[in-house]
């Protein structure tokens, strides 16, 4: 056969078609759920990704989902900086109790969480690292809903900062009780301490040393947008990387990374930053591969149990952000709905859940099991009730001509 | 519905009012954004002077002061209103500036505020609705009777380049730099019912036009009337609507109080006659007052000739000096001198964009400007 070398292998080895595939349905999907249904278009990539996974349809085995993980760890990346780029850390100097806010409704949401799960019977710790988990909204569902709505407005705004600012607790939470299953596992004392210690301190240094290095790029760069495009998206994978390979948290060094670069730039370097259509192609892999991840048969297992704990973080969040609504200057209307944007969990739950599954994998095991169908039922919820919260705010924009 | 006829309710002579429109603005990228309607909730919450409404858009306020006859009383109260306005929109987030236009927002994102009346007019003009996102001031004058009221109107027209000249604030525009001071305007003369008031002294044959316009169809109220001074029969005064909104509610107070002794020294003195040949070269001039600012050359429709803007302003302001002592109006010029010297909003803008090479980074200076701290 050396002689006809030419002619293809058979079957086809490359990868590529599938994921041609996966953009191809996600993109019709997207498109049909818009304009026919009027809904979120990421409603449409999940349920694609989630046909073509290893669980379902099974085109994307877990070799392909492998073979992706570094563009799926660059969307996640791209996602945590933008969101810390519009979020605005010196609003919570002017306004108090937007911060109120949001330690209530993650403080609360994590009792709830964790008492619910206590009366299921869950071991303590086991029930403190989810319920820490839970307490973060998905930092890219909130992120593209806003973005396909050219969302703008109170209940917009505060969505974004009480979601960056949930997911960074949740990581600092998990983080502290890693160290202290690290105890119970390893019986290590120096590990309770440092752990939380390195992986705070570090992840902040990072993102200011990251935050500093873009800005004295910028201004060797000047305001051009397709420069500060290319400079950013380099520098963000650099990030990942480093955060990753310092076992540092990911989601805070990049949170934090947009957020100092946004803080320190006092002279307006940044033109407004939009990671268009190269973003949006992030976001449907981002979206279609978690969901291809997910698990679909445990959801019927722990639906009920998904769903009370469910009820239990969405009833914290109301009672959190409803409390400090009058004191932070917001109608108790459009604070509901500001509580209904945190709904959407997933992303990052689902990177924390295989974190501490690698980390610990006795522990994390049953974690998962716990987690999963809580995680699977908001895939779907989530993204609506966020995008019925902005719409009812009346800040979603009109629709444009396509 | 508004009577057949319109009744001009008397007010005291010299009397002042000043309505500002007001632009909100993202913190980040400095664009317009939507906070009217949360920034109106607030501050209805606080006690503050004055009124503050919402606008056409809901990136956009307007606020208005009581009635005044001393700038000083003036100035303080649209800078407690501004504190006010200022601190409710930091507990939002959001920024609030001056200038007769944003420097980069696109007409076509902008969204019309859902009131019938603002429906029907975004239905009537289709773009022009959404390009009149243009931010300006309009100066209430307190005049006892309709035939005062028409005559001083139009006495003030050939003073009219001065007051664009002086509040010109609106360089930039859709992303670009216009080339004019004022760019504002231009939105504005856009309108079919724009321009000026047709030439009548009579508060009666005022009422007559007006009825004639009415049975036509043509209009439903002095609303529809887009022009550059007109009558507001309700209040009692004569509404000046060519200035930009100002950087500053200094700037707001020290136009306002000039226009007060303006109208104090025409109705005084009657300087010149006021009949139709003052709008001779009415429009010349318009245009070079918003091209130019005060750079610009019009004509003197009495004497046919021709002089720089900052220096018809000099010849006025020396014309004025009594009028000013008898109203408490000194600081007030001399802040209109100042603009001659060191020029206007517009230039001070087309400087600072200059240095930074940004439009984001010129919002947020109006920001800080308007709020005091620049």
């Amino acid at each position: 056969m050396r002689e006809l070398f030419f002619l293809p292998d058979i079957p086809p080895a490359a990868q590529l078609p599938w994921y041609a595939l996966l953009l191809l349905c996600a993109a019709i999907a997207g498109e049909i759920l818009e304009r026919w249904l009027r809904l979120p278009r990421l409603l449409g990539w999940i349920a694609v990704g989630a046909a073509l996974g290893p669980h379902a349809l099974g085109a994307l085995g877990e070799r392909s989902l492998a073979a992706l993980a570094p563009l799926l760890d660059l969307a996640i990346g791209m996602v945590l900086f933008e969101l810390g780029q519009r979020v605005d850390l010196s609003w919570v100097r002017r306004n108090p109790s937007v911060l109120g806010a949001s330690v209530a409704e993650s403080a609360l949401s994590f009792a709830l969480m964790y008492a619910v799960l206590v009366a299921l019977e869950a071991p303590p710790l086991l029930a403190a690292a989810a319920a820490a988990i839970g307490m973060a909204t998905a930092p890219a569902v909130v992120l593209a809903v806003t973005r396909d709505l050219r969302s703008q407005g109170q209940v917009t705004e505060r969505a974004l900062l009480l979601t960056a600012l949930n997911s960074a607790y949740a990581v600092i939470a998990v983080g502290v009780l890693l160290a202290w299953l690290a105890r119970e596992y390893h019986g290590d004392w120096r590990a309770i301490v440092l752990h939380p210690l390195y992986l705070i301190f570090g992840s902040v240094a990072l993102a200011a040393l990251f935050a500093r290095a873009t800005l004295g790029l910028l201004a060797l760069l000047g305001r051009r947008r397709e420069a500060q495009f290319l400079c950013v998206l380099a520098l963000v994978m650099i990030a990942v990387w480093a955060a990753a390979s310092l076992k540092l948290s990911v989601l805070l060094a990049l949170l934090g990374y947009g957020a100092a670069a946004r803080l320190f730039d006092h002279r307006r370097l940044f033109v407004s930053l939009e990671f268009g259509r190269l973003g949006t192609i992030l976001l449907i892999l981002l979206f279609a591969l978690t969901a291809a991840s997910l698990d679909w048969r445990l959801l019927a297992a722990g639906v009920f149990a998904g769903a009370v704990l469910l009820a239990a973080r969405l009833a914290g969040k109301f009672v959190g952000v409803l409390a400090f609504a009058r004191p932070s200057g917001l109608p108790v209307r459009k604070a509901s709905l500001v509580a209904l944007a945190l709904a959407p969990m997933s992303g990052i739950a689902v990177v924390l859940t295989h974190e501490t599954v690698r980390l610990y994998p006795q522990f994390g095991a049953s974690l998962a099991a716990v987690m999963v169908s809580a995680i699977a039922l908001m895939e779907l919820l989530g993204p609506l009730l966020a995008h019925f919260a902005l719409v009812r705010a009346g800040e979603a924009a009109a629709q444009a001509p396509a | 519905m508004t009577p057949e006829r319109l009744q001009f309710a008397a007010s005291a002579p010299l009397t002042m009012g000043v309505e500002l429109e007001l632009q909100l603005v993202h913190r980040r990228d400095c664009d317009l954004t939507r906070a009217a309607s949360d920034l109106l909730a607030l501050v209805a919450r606080t006690r503050h002077p004055g009124e503050i409404k919402p606008e056409i858009t809901e990136s956009m306020i307007e606020v208005s002061t009581g009635i005044h006859t001393q700038h000083a009383a003036l100035l303080a109260e649209l800078e407690a209103i501004r504190a006010a306005l200022v601190a409710a929109a930091e507990r939002l987030n959001v920024g609030v500036c001056g200038g007769g236009a944003h420097p980069f927002q696109r007409w076509s994102e902008r969204r019309i505020t859902d009131t019938p009346r603002m429906r029907s007019v975004s239905q009537l003009y289709g773009y022009l609705a959404k390009q009149f996102t243009v931010f300006g001031q309009h100066v209430h004058l307190g005049c006892p009777d309709g035939d005062t009221a028409l005559w001083l109107l139009h006495a003030f027209a050939r003073y009219l380049p001065q007051l664009i000249a002086l509040s010109a604030a609106s360089p930039f525009y859709q992303g670009a730099d216009t080339a004019f001071d004022s760019s504002r305007l231009n939105a504005v003369f856009a309108f079919p019912l724009s321009g000026r008031a047709p030439f009548v002294l009579r508060w009666e044959a005022f009422n007559d036009y007006f009825a004639r316009m009415r049975r036509a169809g043509i209009v439903e109220s002095m609303k529809d009337f887009y022009w550059d001074i007109r009558p507001k029969p309700e209040f009692g005064t004569i509404e000046i609507r060519v200035c930009d909104t100002p950087l500053t509610v200094a700037r707001a107070a020290a136009l306002a109080a000039y226009a007060q002794t303006l109208a104090r020294w025409l109705l005084a003195e009657r300087p010149h006659p006021v009949t139709e040949d003052v709008y001779l070269g009415y429009t010349y001039n318009r245009f070079q007052a918003c091209r130019f600012g005060l750079e610009g050359e019009i004509v003197d429709p009495l004497s046919g000739e021709r002089c720089a803007i900052r220096d018809d302003v000099l010849a006025t302001l020396a014309r004025l000096a009594p009028h000013a002592r008898a109203l408490g109006a000194q600081r007030a010029l001399e802040e209109i001198a100042a603009i001659v010297r060191a020029g206007n909003d517009a230039r001070w803008m087309r400087s600072r964009y200059a240095d930074s090479g940004s439009l984001a980074d010129l919002v947020w200076q109006q920001v800080e400007r308007l709020r005091g701290a620049a």
